[in-house]
């Protein structure tokens, strides 16, 4: 009697060793371009950043801590400021318009077209001397010496975070656009019978309803804006006088001169920033939207 | 039969093919990497040279033309990983890679070649190939001086005079002539309505010019970096005041909004494309690339005759080149200059033929057409070339001034005695002490201090 009862059982541990075996190799060419394209990258790279002299050299660097403090504040001027005018720019196109439409295609435009055009654009019209700006200033009103736009320190620091802000905006402004997008009309239409005025129903609908998407990419933004090279190097190339690097492009400025071990330190000093973001932002992630 | 004949023919071509595929592999090569040239003239010259190197060696010469920054990347990329060409010259190893690879003992002891014909070269230019080896604890010629480059004034003298001065106004004192520059020239331009201003003036931390008309000025102070054996003299007393007083002559210029705002942030050829706009009437560069520009111009079958005349019109009457005023105490300025240096690597694959190949480069005849043919961008490093008609007949009037400047002596750069000093340069601390005296209104002394500080930190 007991020798049917056990084939089932045989049977049933084969089909889990072939499914084990089939859920292997399906699996093992995501592995191999995982271990290749992921694993081997960041382990080598953290290799490379394992000598210590590299930190020593790259703390000893007076420009180091200026641009550690640079790139604090890049971070949170720039994505706080950006998500803030993405905010309201959200309710303003979430209106369903025709113009309102033409011009949201408009305002996407900055954020479709490719980094280096752009941001050498605004680079050749914030020349002191003959971009736009400043020529038209002299033209119109005389003023031989316009403002250094990339050539004061604090000034040139602002454009940068002008040029990011503006080259990213569109695509957060989109994201909370389709947050804004699947909140329930039903919503609005109760509390607008409630009485409840325009901040009243972006407090208590609108806000909790986004608040979510919100932080979370807010947090994604800041992975991002911490690997921004563009918006400074094409900008100022760090300048005037290297005062205003952030990490990103401090790591090329030591690569171009041939320093690779000091590149890659500072890129890893980055890290104590970029792993808390990204644990927490996996952590709420993970909870749903009720996170 | 049939088949025997088809064996015979068979092994026929194959002893054939073999032979030349035998032949091919058998015959020598070398590997040579050289910065491509800015002129056509000195591409061809090179390969003149090679062509006859192969026609009496037989051996084959391997040569590939890499753009100025290609070329030295490339190079520290292959020496890392161990796989060298024989024979290397790009125009920017003497500032970025020579004197490390010769103290880490990447080169190739070439004192075998130099020795013999070392008497040919200016004994300056020599001289910045003798460098320390760090294995061994010596000096010895681990590098070719090809060519040099020395710092030049260029102006424009129809500007000059629009503003309502002559050449006989300029002053040679050092100080009066920034003034002369700042003051006079730009505000006469300034009070006819016209946004330009009297010097261009490379303030940018990624230019070399910025390091090299920098450390012109700290010449004019008599502020000496290190000594002859590389060992850092900046922080004495007399060098320390005397390179304050540099910064504060270099910072001046910027301060009193004498060169344009965007020179803080100027790349190398920032200063040349404001020149030639009219942006500055004045600047002072590395080479004579800015008159050079408009010689090519010429001739250029690409532009209109119009073109062409206003660019042969703006070389030879229009734009000057100058040396720099006297030394703040009123002696002879001294002229920096850059020997660009061809190497030997020590883990080259055919080093015998590569000494070959460099004794017969350096050859006045076929050294002389490559230098020329850069239309005296660069200067000779021997001292029968710098004879020749082309530099010495006085009838281009940029490369006359170049001739006289070479006849005053030049002097070398600091990495030469103490090769961290590329790194210090590529870092450019010189340019970094004038940026933290104009942007963050430090005073001079505190910059030079910081100055000091870190030259230590990287030479020390």
């Amino acid at each position: 009697m007991t020798a049917p009862l056990a084939a089932p059982r045989e049977d049933a541990s084969a089909f889990t060793r072939d499914r084990a075996m089939w859920g292997a190799i399906m699996l093992a060419p995501y592995v191999l371009v995982f271990a290749v394209m992921v694993v081997y990258p960041v382990a080598y790279g953290l290799w490379l950043g394992l000598n210590w002299n590299s930190y020593r050299a790259l703390f000893a660097d007076p420009i180091f801590i200026r641009t550690v403090v640079n790139t604090i504040i890049f971070l949170f001027v720039a994505v706080n400021l950006k998500f803030l005018i993405a905010l309201m720019l959200s309710g303003f196109f979430v209106q369903q318009r025709p113009w309102i439409r033409i011009v949201l295609v408009l305002f996407i435009l900055p954020w479709a077209v490719p980094s280096i055009p752009t941001i050498l654009s605004f680079r050749v019209m914030l020349n002191p001397e003959n971009g736009m700006l400043n020529q038209q200033l002299f033209q119109w009103f005389g003023i031989m010496e316009g403002p250094g736009w990339l050539t004061d320190p604090t000034l040139a620091f602002i454009s940068s975070i002008f040029v990011h802000i503006w080259k990213s905006l569109p695509f957060w402004t989109l994201i909370l656009i389709t947050g804004r997008l699947a909140i329930a009309q039903d919503l609005y239409e109760a509390a607008s019978v409630d009485g409840a005025n325009r901040w009243q129903q972006f407090r208590f609908i609108t806000w909790p309803s986004l608040a979510t998407l919100y932080v979370t990419s807010t947090m994604l933004s800041m992975i991002w804006t911490l690997g921004d090279f563009n918006s400074v190097y094409l900008l100022t190339g760090g300048g005037p006088g290297d005062l205003n690097h952030v990490l990103a492009t401090l790591g090329i400025r030591y690569m171009r001169n041939n320093n690779l071990d000091l590149g890659i330190a500072s890129i890893i000093v980055a890290m104590p920033l970029i792993l808390p973001m990204v644990f927490v932002m996996v952590k709420r992630l993970s909870k749903g939207p009720d996170a | 039969m049939k088949l025997v004949r088809h064996f015979a023919m068979g092994t026929a071509v194959a002893a054939v093919v073999a032979g030349w595929s035998g032949a091919a592999m058998a015959q020598e090569t070398l590997t040579a990497w050289f910065t491509k040239g800015f002129y056509k003239g000195e591409d061809d010259a090179l390969l003149a040279v090679v062509d006859k190197f192969q026609k009496a060696t037989g051996v084959k010469v391997e040569l590939s033309l890499y753009a100025t920054e290609d070329c030295v990347t490339k190079s520290v990329g292959a020496v890392d990983a161990g796989t060298p060409p024989d024979v290397g010259f790009c125009t920017t190893y003497d500032f970025r890679t020579t004197g490390k690879w010769a103290y880490d003992g990447k080169l190739e002891d070439v004192s075998d070649v130099i020795e013999p014909m070392k008497a040919e070269f200016q004994p300056m230019a020599v001289s910045t190939t003798f460098l320390m080896n760090g294995k061994t604890g010596k000096k010895s010629y681990y590098a070719f001086p090809v060519e040099q480059q020395m710092m030049h004034i260029t102006y424009w003298k129809d500007m000059l005079e629009e503003a309502g001065f002559k050449e006989s106004d300029i002053p040679k004192t050092f100080n009066g002539y920034w003034d002369f520059w700042c003051d006079k020239v730009q505000g006469a331009m300034r009070a006819k309505g016209k946004r330009v201003y009297g010097i261009g003036h490379p303030m940018g931390i990624a230019a070399s010019d910025t390091f090299y008309s920098f450390l012109t000025f700290a010449n004019a102070f008599d502020a000496q970096v290190v000594d002859e054996n590389g060992k850092i003299v900046l922080d004495q007393p007399k060098n320390k005041a005397a390179m304050v007083e540099a910064v504060k002559a270099y910072s001046n210029i910027f301060q009193r909004g004498c060169t344009p705002p965007s020179s803080v942030n100027w790349l190398d050829p920032d200063n040349n494309v404001a020149f030639h706009n009219r942006t500055t009437v004045a600047t002072h560069n590395a080479t004579i690339s800015i008159a050079g520009k408009h010689m090519d111009d010429m001739s250029n079958q690409a532009l209109t005759a119009e073109q062409r005349a206003t660019a042969k019109k703006n070389y030879e009457d229009n734009i000057r080149t100058a040396e720099f005023p006297l030394k703040a105490d009123g002696s002879k300025m001294t002229n920096l200059a850059a020997v660009k240096t061809a190497v030997i690597f020590a883990e080259a694959k055919n080093k015998k033929r590569a000494k070959e190949f460099m004794a017969f480069f350096m050859k006045d005849e076929n050294l002389r057409p490559f230098v020329e043919g850069s239309a005296g961008r660069w200067v000779p490093t021997t001292l029968k070339a710098i004879e020749a008609p082309f530099w010495s007949d006085g009838k281009d009037p940029h490369r006359a001034v170049v001739y006289k400047q070479y006849k005053d002596g030049t002097v070398p750069f600091q990495f030469v005695y103490n090769y961290n000093f590329t790194t210090v340069n590529a870092e450019n601390v010189w340019a970094k002490a004038v940026n933290r005296v104009v942007q963050d209104k430090i005073p001079a002394e505190q910059a030079v201090d910081e100055m000091i500080a870190r030259i230590k930190q990287i030479a020390g």
